[in-house]
């Protein structure tokens, strides 16, 4: 990826990104639902990086926040406050037609209900991106796929409709295709959630082995402390708020982590 | 193959809309051949009026094919907004989607106007045996095609375009988020959109009808105060087509107390008006083909009634004209059944597609415990409600058109009485109830086999 050393401003400070290793970054960042007594507050003043090449896991219960976190920092929310980077790129208050090529070219998502196109084959949905693209893969992309497709073992599943797949299977195609265009971030949304424990712990190894080989950055929500214990990084939500950030920690310590937030609360 | 499955409906609808184009204005052109033919009739006047009735049937129809289409799209789209939406978030923009969009509906276009030409041009040919056998035409080398018949295909191909393009309007409004399974509140934009099509449907209404009253003092002393009364009827329903969201409502709150009070009738007449988008969607197909059938019977009613009070007045003047009337009317019944096919399969199609949609609903409610009788029942219900409701405002729109059609054609016909009361044919009335009911069956068949065949379970695991 090309290094950003643009300088930019930040709550008046110059803030360079690519020399602190962020990815993405929000700062102050607030989201809240209806008005007046019905005000549901998502997010409240967070702020927080994500590190270049880092598998970081978002954790919190349900209801603190941590989706929402993910659908303005991938600009597929808006912000009723606050900013949201992409590398050196603001992306809150960006037009709709900016933000489609931003999620085409820089983002790859994953999803817990996988979310294939089901008319399309393994190939086709890997493609997906440089298809809406409008452009073929170059030679360089080319390679890059096939390999891909190798060590996500899909070879010989090309031709197979998603619904020929078993859910592990369909995840892995998933997988493949976010990380296809090598984006900057690749937003995995409770990756786990539909898969038995041990076709989900397959499938957070290779995001893990993504993250570690390729330098690929992953931002990963889950309330799933097994889930999380494959992260580098964790940070904990709750209430809208960012209340812990901690270096990979067994599944144990998260457990422990969460249980004395819920009797704290 | 899912997507070629969804289109045959439209091809269907382009094909029968361009053979009756193409039939149309073939067998048009084999009467006017005739009459020329004829000098005893000396029928001037007769071949200008076929030709503009033959214009006005053109336009029609393929306002209706348009129309049809338009909605089928629109039906296949809101199937489809999971898809889009999964797209967008990968990263396609909302107008890429539907340029795609319109780019099926072009072929769509080009094969059902192919498809149709040929069925036209077969269907014209064998009239025109079959009524030249039955001593209704003279016997003379008749021109089958002519040039004229490339404009109902033109006609079809791009309106079934412009119906793809507009049907699709709803590709626009697919956020993104909705792939992520998080709930998506209506914006502002919506729902400003919603009321200002509510002021345009308003607007073109009004205007509609007073262009079809000029039509109709204007036909008082020519048969071209038609041509305004087309455009007023094409104008004013299109506005109700486009306010079809606040009149389908009321019309369908009205039926939805007919079935009684049981649970499945009451969660169908609920359904039907909770979303009138959906409802008006299903049911502007079945409107038109109603207005349409109950309009060319009470303009044809009308005619009859002002031809027989000019032919009272004026016995000499149209002395040889009844076998003449007879020999059109015939061919026009002929036409106006064909015109009706095109609305039913619409109907059929776009109730049927709506509930196929609705899987996971219908799933809930078998888990919620829910026989499968009453599964049936709702949808069957829910089809009667549509369908009686589409009955009504039909019936009230087509006797009005009719009425308006016949007068503003006719009304200058030497010796005709002036402004005439619209006839309305009894027996119509009965053939349409009973052709409703065979459509309410036929169009819940389907949909509602496949609701309870399909466990609650996997039912509730579609997306």
């Amino acid at each position: 990826m090309a290094v950003r050393q643009r300088l930019r401003s930040v709550d008046g400070m110059a803030f360079n990104h690519a020399e602190a290793g962020l990815v993405a970054r929000v700062s102050r960042l607030s989201k809240s639902y209806g008005s007046g007594q019905n005000t549901v507050i998502a997010l409240d003043g967070v702020s927080i990086g994500i590190r270049q090449a880092e598998f970081t896991a978002i954790m919190g219960p349900s209801g603190s926040g941590k989706s929402t976190l993910m659908h303005v920092m991938a600009g597929l929310d808006s912000a009723t406050s606050g900013t949201a980077w992409l590398g050196d790129t603001e992306i809150t208050g960006m037009a709709d037609a900016q933000l489609t090529v931003l999620r085409r070219r820089r983002v790859g998502f994953v999803f817990q209900s996988f979310n294939l196109v089901p008319t399309l084959d393994v190939r086709g949905n890997i493609l997906l991106p440089f298809e809406l693209d409008g452009r073929r893969p170059g030679p360089d992309e080319s390679a890059w796929i096939e390999r891909l497709i190798d060590s996500l073992g899909l070879r010989d599943r090309l031709g197979h409709r998603p619904h020929e797949l078993s859910g592990g299977q369909q995840q892995r195609v998933a997988i493949a295709r976010a990380l296809a265009t090598r984006p900057d971030l690749v937003f995995a949304d409770e990756p786990t959630g539909n898969l038995d424990s041990r076709t989900g712990r397959e499938v957070l190894a290779l995001l893990a082995t993504a993250s570690r080989e390729y330098g690929q950055s992953i931002a990963m929500v889950t309330h799933d402390p097994v889930a999380a214990s494959h992260a580098d990084r964790i940070l904990f939500l709750a209430d809208g708020r960012v209340v812990e950030d901690r270096e990979r920690s067994s599944a144990a310590e998260i457990s422990r982590f969460m249980l004395e937030m819920e009797a704290t609360a | 193959m899912n997507r070629l499955k969804e289109q045959l409906p439209s091809v269907l609808v382009a094909t029968l809309s361009s053979a009756f184009g193409v039939a149309l204005l073939s067998v048009t052109g084999v009467l006017s051949q005739a009459i020329a033919s004829d000098d005893a009739v000396g029928g001037g006047t007769v071949v200008l009026m076929l030709s503009a009735v033959a214009m006005v049937f053109l336009a029609i129809a393929v306002y209706v094919g348009a129309v049809v289409t338009a909605n089928t799209f629109a039906t296949i789209i809101a199937g489809r907004r999971r898809t889009i939406a999964l797209l967008r978030l990968i990263g396609a923009s909302a107008a890429g989607e539907r340029r795609r969009v319109a780019r099926s509906g072009l072929l769509v276009g080009i094969a059902g106007a192919v498809l149709g030409t040929i069925v036209g041009l077969a269907l014209s040919a064998v009239l025109t045996s079959i009524a030249v056998a039955g001593g209704l035409l003279p016997r003379i080398g008749y021109e089958i095609a002519e040039p004229v018949l490339l404009l109902p295909i033109a006609a079809v191909v791009l309106t079934t375009w412009l119906a793809s393009w507009l049907g699709s309007r709803s590709v626009l409004a697919v956020s993104p988020m909705e792939a992520t399974g998080a709930a998506v509140e209506p914006t502002r934009d919506e729902v400003d959109s919603r009321r200002g099509r509510t002021v345009v449907a308003l607007v073109l209404v009004v205007l509609g009808a007073a262009l079809l009253a000029l039509g109709v003092l204007v036909g008082l002393v020519s048969p071209l105060g038609v041509l305004i009364g087309v455009v007023g009827g094409l104008i004013s329903f299109t506005g109700i087509v486009l306010g079809a969201h606040r009149v389908m409502p009321v019309a369908l709150r009205l039926t939805g107390r007919l079935f009684g009070r049981s649970a499945p009738a009451r969660l169908a007449a609920e359904n039907a008006v909770r979303y009138p988008e959906r409802s008006s969607r299903t049911t502007v197909g079945l409107v038109i083909g109603i207005t349409l059938i109950t309009m060319f019977a009470v303009a044809m009613e009308s005619y009859r009634a002002i031809l027989h009070e000019a032919a009272q007045a004026e016995p000499e003047l149209y002395a040889g004209v009844d076998q003449l009337v007879d020999a059109t009317v015939t061919v026009f019944t002929v036409l106006i059944g064909f015109s009706a096919v095109i609305a039913a399969v619409g109907m059929v199609n776009n109730l049927s597609l709506s509930i196929l949609q609705r899987t996971r609903e219908l799933g809930l409610l078998r888990a919620l415990g829910f026989t499968g009788g009453q599964v049936r029942l709702m949808v069957l219900v829910e089809s009667a409600q549509l369908t009686v409701a589409s009955l009504l405002v039909g019936l009230v729109l087509g006797t009005v058109y009719g009425w308006a059609g016949a007068q503003s054609l006719f009304g200058s016909m030497s010796g005709a009485p002036g402004i005439v009361l619209p006839a309305v044919p009894l027996g119509l009335i009965g053939l349409l109830v009973a052709a409703s009911a065979v459509l309410i069956a036929v169009s819940s068949i389907a949909p509602a086999r496949r609701a309870t065949v399909v466990s609650p379970v996997a039912a509730l695991a579609v997306d």
